[in-house]
């Protein structure tokens, strides 16, 4: 068990990682554990890299801006790999012996032998997902891609208690939420999609449950122990 | 209200300042109809100035003075140049702080006394000179007309830099030859009474001050309009003597040619239908404006 | 008209005024979860505040727009959007020269555009509170938490608080009015914030009930007329002193000025009781020391943590006050280190160059590790940089 779990969430303008990063952060804060989330400092634009970061502990963090040296890196979109659409080159730069990487793709993303060489001496297992094909099977729709890969986050890892992230999702879309531009567009849009709050809310759960199950079926898969 | 304010505690009436306790027993502040002709005769609001010998600028500073309606409740809010070594000497609470930003000070002073007398007159009133309002200060003239604030803005041109020495303007004519327009000024006086006019200024006036019944008019309804209906601009020709090579006694004959029928500064005013509409209640109402509405 | 009498009494917003003390020390607080822009409008939400304007700018718009919120709720008497931050800062000034307390906020670019506004508010005793932000400057153009502006604004006569954290940004909003208020301060207070770092971070803190509110500014209490025409129009002078080349004239600016820095001075009795101190030490007796202000103290936190597990004992200055700057706390908190570690979020190291300013046997300083541009400063990055000169790979510079 690490004294601090370190978590970058790396995906593409309008998937929800900022959301995911606060959401998170917030359901660690409610459980009594220590807990900051930031986004990466950068322009909001649709599609462009956009990363934040989650740093979890049982002290008193310090520690904040981008994370240089995360345990578990998730990423939302292929393209992330695939074009590039990331801060850091390679994308799982800087990650620590014994993390885990989660990236969302139907497929396995082949990675160059060098990449794979390196995660493997890091020992660091990749744990695909297929988040957004789960988002928009239980949710209807890829606005909930993020909550599918919490779930996975949370399946694997078991970083936080279904009940706090219940209870962190409600503070989140249950009341009054000033957003950036951005995401109160994206809020906007997701509210239109359900005529209830509640129904939004249930949605989430359902997706986050269904990637929780994946993760925690994945986990039983490998035989790095859990990080918390 | 008049002079509750300022009023002396007799046991200390004769330690004051002779200048403060002219302005308590001879001042018009509170006096109904008070106007230029109480210049000479009355205590005046401005006490000297440090203008040049018959600068026009220093009569248009006390038509200006004795014509505000309600000079115990209003705040003058300046800029720098030749006007800021005048408001020192000035009795109304006034406020020099940069170079250009005075309808932006002017913004937040407005909506703070408004927040903190509501219902109570205070007026405000802006008072700098063209390089203020309309070169270093443009954006913030223009944006505080977009805005609607609720203050007269008042320019003194003299189509040039005066206290930095005479250089061009954006009011300057086209073709003057001055420093820093050494081969003549190459593009036209700039209109900023036109451009007030369509920035929702609801009270427009173009004039010199050679006729102080014009001028005291068109304080009067300048301020008035601002108080209750929205922003208004008075431009006032106090053309630079000393730059234009003019004598001491000359700056009145200099008005006069500059305000013919087809001069630059012919009198040319404009007031919008809602302002129009307010003046008529007024005058319906016969009710004397010099008297605030509360105090 | 003492402040004092509104204790006890409830606002248009039916929040009760409370004693500033009570409200900073004794009221019951209860932990929230937030960014450090919701904090901001938590604290004006309490902070009576008559006025604010606002102007976007990454990383401020956030809480610039929050505040407006407040407005809407009508915790905010008045609220606009200027049209730049020189305007923005002048608007303030209107205010403020109105009697009505200010708040703002800025960043980078916007605080270099404000600029000359922050002496000419400090010069007329405006007791503004401009909540800066900080960003990189411009070029190349940067929106990420450089703190080089901070280093630009240090002698504009405002008093400067940095908080490390959200619960700081909270308590420092308030207890900087009440201290820039006092009449023998009556000073601009620029409260800064590492941009991102802080604004946008979730963190946790702790706050009192927004049922109570900040005793509001008695802007007869100032030193200076405030200039609302319900006191005697004193004519400043008989003659304008600011253009005439006398000894009169050079006398007024050279006194006046004194009187800001000495204002700047007086405010420290103030600020000691309620921030607690002007800095802040733990284990301050180690050989080594880290000294800084902001988020670079918060990574030098976790640099002693990593060091500590490596038997290497290293403790920390924290200057929360930039001015008044603690020139004596320094030197005494320092007195006994062997190696003092400045780290900073700027190309330049401002902060160093204040502390070698103050200190004896001032070749003590390292000045660094440095991050710009706004990247991160992993404590990982301190760690190295420390062990690197312990272990005489590099050379001390001398200053």
């Amino acid at each position: 068990m690490r004294k601090r779990v370190n978590i970058r969430m790396s995906g593409l303008g309008g998937q929800g990682v900022v959301t995911s990063a606060h959401v998170l952060a917030t359901a660690a804060s409610k459980e009594g554990k220590h807990a900051i989330s930031n986004p990466f400092f950068g322009a909001e634009k649709r599609m462009a890299p956009a990363e934040s970061y989650v740093r979890i502990a049982g002290e008193r963090i310090y520690d904040r801006g981008e994370l240089v040296y995360p345990d578990v890196i998730m990423v939302f979109h292929p393209q992330v790999i695939t074009l590039g659409k990331c801060y850091t080159m390679p994308f799982y730069s800087g990650i620590k012996a014994g993390g885990i990487l989660i990236i969302n793709s139907d497929e396995p993303i082949p990675l160059s032998d060098d990449d794979l060489g390196f995660l493997e001496k890091q020992n660091v297992p990749i744990f695909t997902v297929a988040a957004t094909t789960l988002a928009v099977e239980t949710a209807g729709t890829e606005l909930a891609t993020n909550m599918g890969m919490l779930g996975a986050l949370m399946g694997a890892t078991r970083i936080v208690a279904m009940d706090a992230m219940e209870a962190a999702l409600q503070d989140r879309f249950g009341k009054k939420y000033v957003a950036s531009g951005g995401t109160a567009t994206l809020d906007e849009a997701i509210k239109k999609k359900f005529a209830k709050k509640e129904q939004l809310l249930a949605k989430n759960m359902e997706t986050i449950r269904k990637g929780f199950d994946l993760g925690a079926a994945w986990a039983e898969t490998i035989k790095t122990p859990m990080l918390v | 209200m008049g002079k509750e304010k300022i009023k002396i505690c007799e046991e200390f009436y004769d330690i004051m300042p002779p200048e403060y306790r002219e302005l308590v027993d001879s001042s018009t502040y509170g006096k109904e109809g008070r106007g230029w002709k109480d210049v000479g005769v009355a205590k005046e609001l401005i006490e000297e100035h440090s203008l040049c010998a018959g600068c026009p600028e220093s009569i248009a500073f006390r038509y200006v003075l004795a014509c505000l309606p309600n000079p115990e409740d209003t705040v003058m809010v300046g800029s720098t140049g030749c006007t800021s070594l005048v408001f020192p000497h000035v009795a109304v609470h006034n406020i020099h702080s940069l170079f250009g930003n005075q309808n932006a000070v002017a913004s937040g002073l407005k909506r703070a006394l408004a927040h903190r007398f509501p219902g109570k007159v205070k007026d405000v009133v802006v008072l700098a000179g063209d390089g203020a309002t309309v070169d270093i200060g443009l954006d913030m003239t223009l944006q505080s007309w977009f805005r609607q604030e609720k203050f007269l803005t008042i320019c003194f041109d003299n189509e040039l830099y005066a206290n930095t020495g005479g250089q061009e303007s954006g009011l300057m004519q086209k073709g003057f030859v001055s420093k820093m327009a050494p081969a003549g000024k190459k593009f036209d006086k700039v209109r900023l009474p036109e451009i007030a006019e369509e920035s929702g200024c609801h009270y427009v006036a173009t004039l010199t001050v050679s006729k102080p019944n014009r001028v005291e008019k068109a304080i009067r309804q300048g301020v008035l309009i601002a108080r209750e209906v929205g922003p208004t601009y008075i431009q006032l020709y106090t053309p630079c003597i000393l730059e234009i090579g003019k004598q001491a006694m000359e700056g009145l004959q200099e008005m006069r040619d500059s305000e013919g029928p087809n001069e630059r500064f012919a009198f040319k005013e404009y007031i919008s239908e809602e302002a129009k509409a307010y003046l008529a209640s007024l005058e319906k109402e016969k009710k004397p404006a010099a008297i605030p509405t509360q105090g | 008209m003492e402040a004092n009498s509104v204790i006890g009494t409830v606002n248009k917003k039916g929040q009760k005024i409370v004693d500033p003390e009570y409200l900073f020390f004794e009221a019951p607080r209860q932990q929230y979860f937030m960014t450090g822009s919701e904090v901001v409008r938590e604290a004006i939400r309490r902070a009576s505040v008559d006025i604010s304007v606002a102007y976007p700018i990454t990383p401020q718009s956030e809480a610039a727009a929050m505040v407006g919120d407040l407005y809407v709720e009508g915790y905010v008497g008045d609220y606009f959007r200027g049209e730049s931050e020189f305007a923005v800062m002048s608007q303030c000034a209107g205010a403020s020269f109105g009697g009505a307390r200010v708040f703002t906020t800025t960043s980078g670019p916007g605080t270099l555009r404000a600029y000359e506004n922050f002496p000419m508010w400090a010069g007329s005793r405006l007791p503004i509170l401009i909540n800066v932000m900080v960003r990189g400057i411009n070029s190349p153009l940067n929106i990420q938490p450089d703190t080089l502006e901070l280093g630009m604004i240090l002698d504009t006569g405002m008093l400067i608080w940095h908080a490390e954290t959200a619960q700081e940004l909270f308590d420092y909003l308030l207890k900087g009015y009440i201290v820039a208020e006092e009449p023998d301060v009556h000073l601009p207070i620029a409260v800064v914030i590492d941009g991102f770092f802080v604004s946008h971070t979730k963190d946790m803190v702790m706050i009192p009930s927004a049922d109570l509110a900040l005793t509001p500014y008695n802007p007869y209490r100032s030193p200076v007329p405030c200039m609302d025409m319900e006191v005697p129009p004193v004519r400043m002078m008989r003659d304008p002193f600011v253009m005439k080349s006398n000894y009169i004239s050079y006398a007024t600016h050279a006194s006046w000025q004194q009187e800001i820095r000495a204002a700047i001075e007086r405010s420290r009795k103030h600020t000691i009781r309620l921030i607690g101190g002007l800095i802040e030490e733990e284990n301050s007796d180690a050989d080594i020391l880290i000294v800084s202000s902001g988020t670079a103290v918060a990574q030098g936190r976790e640099a002693i943590r990593l060091l500590a597990e490596e038997g290497i004992r290293v403790g920390i200055v924290k200057v929360k006050t930039l001015r008044p700057f603690p020139h004596e706390e320094i030197r005494q908190a320092t007195k006994n280190a062997k190696l003092i570690f400045v780290p900073e979020f700027n190309v330049v190291g401002w902060m160093a160059r204040e502390i070698k300013a103050v200190i004896p046997d001032n070749h003590r300083v390292i000045e660094g590790p440095h991050v710009a541009g706004g990247m991160t400063l992993p404590p990982e990055v301190i760690v190295e940089e420390i062990k690197k000169v312990l272990a005489g790979k590099k050379e001390v510079v001398h200053g």
